[in-house]
């Protein structure tokens, strides 16, 4: 039931310098799911990208699958 | 085992194909472990990628050798191709998110001389239709991560569209055709037009077409998800 954490993983993994410090966490509720991502502090900028460019494409690739199953996913990068 | 040596693909082959990209290792420098086979899932549920765990074999230390052991000069390293590795990691993405499809590759037409065109990447099939997204931000969305992705396996920047099903092709076409009648809209009454806010690859189009029009010329005004283009008539 992670396919969404599986997702946000692979891309932050595929873009760090640092993989093996990127996790991700779930927080579920009834409704919604709360993901949050952390990194290296080296990856960081990286990993939200220009005015948060690439955050917010995780986000939209993330709601894809959230709106197959029917729930409101929030992204955080903590 | 660390986890960063897992990697994903549509299949077994690509997963391997990604990882060896992403090593920058040949497929005998390696041993494979294939941790799931995925599965292409039926009418889009239950697909996953397939999974592979790839770890550089470390040549054995040599004996302390009495000789020096010669050492072979090692062939250099292969040049990756931008398609294949633009095709693995599109699979690997499509995979992650259960949607299977097809992906078909092209050269643009280049838009000036000396310019390299764009490798277009089309997604094609029933399931894609997810990726484009209202206004086509999903797609955009899509395509700044794999040209992430690309650029970070590749080392570099590429000139690399994403497509849909055709749409940004199909889309292309109608934004020209509404641009030279906006222009033609422009002349008779004398006004600026405005178009509707656009992403800016659409703006674009919209500048490119226009761009040698002998009576109009053309400004993107506003900021943002704002931001639209407008069709000035040239005075006099």
């Amino acid at each position: 039931m992670s396919a969404m954490k599986d997702l946000v993983e692979y891309i932050a993994k595929a873009l760090a310098d640092d993989p093996s410090q990127v996790h991700v966490s779930e927080i579920e509720g009834e409704t919604s799911l709360i993901l949050e991502l952390r990194v290296g502090p080296e990856d960081m900028g990286r990993i939200i990208g220009k005015g948060g460019r690439t955050a917010n494409a995780m986000r939209t690739l993330v709601r894809v699958l959230a709106a197959k199953q029917g729930k409101r996913v929030t992204l955080e990068i903590v | 085992m660390e986890s960063k040596e897992i990697f994903f693909g549509a299949n077994v082959e690509e997963a391997i194909a990604a990882g060896l990209a992403a090593l920058g290792l040949s497929r005998d420098q390696v041993e494979v472990e294939v941790l799931d086979e995925g599965s292409p899932g039926f009418l889009g549920l239950g697909a996953r990628p397939a999974r592979v765990r790839v770890t550089p074999v470390t040549p054995p230390e040599p004996e302390v050798a009495v000789m020096p052991a010669v050492t072979e000069p090692s062939p250099p390293p292969e040049e990756p191709d931008l398609e294949e590795v633009a095709r693995s990691v599109v699979g690997e993405l499509l995979g992650q998110m259960g949607i299977a499809a097809e992906v078909h590759a092209r050269h643009a037409e280049p838009e000036s001389e000396g310019e390299i065109p764009p490798l277009i990447l089309d997604v094609r099939g029933e399931e894609a239709e997810s990726l484009i997204g209202r206004r086509g931000e999903t797609l955009a969305a899509f395509q700044h991560i794999v040209r992430l992705v690309v650029g970070r396996r590749m080392g570099g920047r590429f000139n690399l569209v994403i497509d849909v099903n055709g749409y940004k092709r199909q889309r292309e076409r109608s934004l020209r055709r509404l641009a030279q009648r906006m222009a033609e809209k422009a002349v008779r009454t004398g006004r600026t037009v405005r178009l509707e806010p656009m992403p800016a690859y659409e703006r674009r189009i919209v500048h490119l077409t226009l761009r040698d029009h002998p009576d109009v010329t053309t400004e993107s005004v506003g900021e943002g998800r704002r931001r639209r283009v407008t069709i000035i008539p040239r005075k006099g």
